[in-house]
């Protein structure tokens, strides 16, 4: 059966879902340089008794940036990668980069929607034997945390409660926009990083940057653009009483927690320590923090941890 | 169905800072739009409210503002579908241009960007007499569609987080132009345009997809992508952006990967020391903080797959 577009979750439905075993997709950045992000999330995948089977031979998504060189080669790419795990017998591939799950969903959009398209990649992929059925659908950790395993049972599971830690939700681009290529939540008006961090114990903060662009992808183009964007943003967050933000972006987190520092002259000092998706769930869940590569961060997250009772600060 | 509407009000004429006014709306239907509200506020209770409309169906481009935080057309904004919960709906000028009375802003800077594009056709044979007609097939046309939708109301322009840390940037409506005469096969001036749109900052466009709120639903940004495509195949490269580009498809064709430390070395220039200085104080705080990035990745399984598929496709790398 080929994968629904219009409902991209199948709440709990996937085969993958049912046998609690997923076709991981890590991508490049959590393997290079924000290798806590990997850690984190296996950790947190033990903790919560699901299986994430790494698609170790897969290529990076093409991360926004080939389809500036090429129409079609990310999209045949990513085809390759669902072969995979579809050989594997998996139906469901989760990743943990918003920009990955933007432009892997939009990848398999294409393929789907458009016969010609996937004719194209078949052939390519049938000369190293391999074919795409066109049965994976591609989800980000955030949706798998809701969906699969749910909110309610989140918070059962908590033995750590956040103890009121005012968290904002980053957002950022690609796991809410364009809408027609996720359209798991409303880009707009996006609530479940809210609702999570809610679940855990936290208290969310609301702020007009949550879903606007970090800069990340233009960090090397111009001087002084990702860090005025990364400024603009936590300058709201900071103002909104946060004292932390989580992010379900590697990107996203490289910016924040790089940036911060090269903005202060325009927007004051933020200094707002950055999390990682499962780093934070994985921490209200019990997993030992000194594990979770939190010291790994350029502004450290010791402080607030220690001030809510929730790690001593020298794990941070 | 009864609700607020809190204005900005400021006259550049007469005013310091720009104040707020709340005007009481009890009367419209529930089907009215917010230019329908705004519309009855001007003619039933302040006729000094200021804002541009004119068609008051999506056509003419004139009414857009920001809406309860998100930037749209006020004639194709029902009210039921923005009031928050106490009943109100905040309207302010579009974001990223200045404000020159209430809801009315400067658009020059937006005109201004589109203007420098010569946004009409220049066709090879421009002096000659003209014997037959420009004829285009209808896949070409096809893909000058959407982008013929545009009408220049500036929501994406608003909508635009580079914009709004530097006005520099051409904006998204402007290179979508670009691309409506870059793709026509009628024009001769490819080259010209690329690189005039080059040089107006396209590779800053940061892939946010803020533009995809476009209310023509046009989508700029799958333009944007295709100018860049054409400014490589023009063979404008030289520049941090099509380097970038070209230099992660080159470590993704070589290990499958996107080699982080190779791809920032590749898109400022090995040998770009004054360029690399710059760059340097993020990669200090990185290794302080004990991340370091390889400096020589495995290329992953079976990665002849991937240099398959880059090569069968000819898909160009640094």
């Amino acid at each position: 059966m080929a994968a629904t577009l219009d409902k991209p979750t199948i709440k709990g439905k996937s085969k993958s879902a049912q046998m609690r075993k997923y076709g991981f997709f890590p991508g490049c950045v959590a393997k290079e340089s924000c290798k806590e992000l990997f850690n984190s999330t296996m950790l947190l995948a033990d903790r919560l008794g699901i299986e994430l089977v790494e698609l170790t031979a897969a290529s990076c998504c093409g991360a926004s940036v080939l389809n500036d060189t090429n129409r079609d080669v990310a999209r045949v790419l990513n085809a390759r990668t669902y072969a995979q795990a579809e050989a594997l017998g998996l139906d469901d591939v989760i990743t943990i980069c918003s920009t990955c799950t933007g432009h892997m969903r939009a990848a398999n959009k294409e393929l789907l929607e458009n016969e010609g398209h996937m004719g194209q990649a078949n052939a390519i992929l049938g000369k190293f034997g391999a074919k795409y059925d066109g049965t994976v659908v591609v989800r980000h950790l955030l949706w798998l945390l809701i969906d699969d395993i749910g909110l309610d049972e989140l918070k059962k599971m908590v033995v750590k409660p956040l103890n009121g830690l005012k968290v904002a939700a980053f957002y950022g681009c690609h796991i809410i926009r364009p809408e027609s290529v996720n359209g798991w939540e409303s880009a707009r008006n996006p609530h479940s990083l809210e609702d999570l961090i809610e679940a855990l114990g936290g208290e969310a903060v609301d702020y007009a940057g949550k879903t606007r662009c970090c800069g990340f992808h233009v960090q090397l183009e111009k001087d002084g653009i990702a860090p005025n964007m990364v400024g603009q943003n936590m300058r709201m967050a900071k103002d909104q009483g946060a004292e932390a933000v989580l992010t379900p972006c590697p990107l996203c987190h490289l910016a924040l927690d790089g940036y911060q520092a090269d903005s202060v002259a325009r927007w004051g000092r933020t200094d707002l320590p950055i999390f990682h998706l499962p780093q934070l769930v994985a921490l209200a869940l019990g997993v030992d923090p000194s594990l979770l590569g939190m010291n790994k961060h350029i502004i450290s997250p010791g402080l607030v941890l220690q001030q809510h009772d929730l790690a001593p600060a020298h794990v941070a | 169905m009864a609700y607020t509407l809190d204005i900005f009000r400021f006259d550049q004429a007469t005013d310091e800072v720009p104040h707020r006014d709340r005007v009481e709306i009890t009367d419209l239907p529930e089907t009215a739009t917010v230019l329908d509200a705004l519309e009855h506020a001007k003619a039933e209770i302040d006729g000094t409210i200021t804002f541009r409309r004119s068609c008051r169906s999506a056509i003419c481009g004139s009414c857009s503002m920001n809406i309860n935080g998100t930037t749209g057309l006020a004639c194709k904004t029902p009210v039921r579908t923005v009031l928050k919960s106490d009943r109100s709906i905040a309207i302010d000028p579009m974001p990223n241009f200045q404000p020159m009375r209430d809801l009315v802003v400067h658009m020059d800077p937006f005109w201004d960007k589109y203007t420098r594009l010569k946004p009409y056709l220049q066709p090879k044979d421009k002096d000659s007499d003209h014997a037959t007609e420009r004829r285009v097939s209808p896949e070409d046309m096809k893909k000058l569609v959407a982008v013929a939708n545009c009408v220049m109301c500036a929501t994406c322009y608003a909508l635009c987080p580079v914009v709004s840390v530097d006005p520099a940037f051409a904006g998204p409506a402007a290179i979508a132009y670009a691309y409506r005469f870059i793709e026509d096969v009628r024009d001769s001036k490819r080259k010209e345009r690329a690189a005039q749109i080059s040089d107006d900052y396209l590779w800053l466009c940061a892939h946010c997809y803020a533009c995809s709120y476009c209310p023509k639903h046009v989508d700029p940004h799958d333009d944007i992508i295709a100018v860049k495509r054409a400014t490589i195949e023009e063979g404008i490269t030289d520049a941090a952006g099509p380097r970038h580009a070209l230099v992660v498809a080159k470590t993704i064709k070589a290990t499958g990967m996107l080699h982080e430390t190779e791809v920032i070395q590749g898109t400022v220039g090995r040998f770009n020391i004054r360029g690399l200085i710059k760059v340097a104080p993020l990669g200090i705080r990185l290794a302080l903080a004990g991340k370091i990035p390889p400096l020589f990745l495995k290329p992953v399984p079976k990665v002849d797959e991937i240099r398959l598929i880059f090569n069968t496709l000819e898909a160009p790398t640094l």
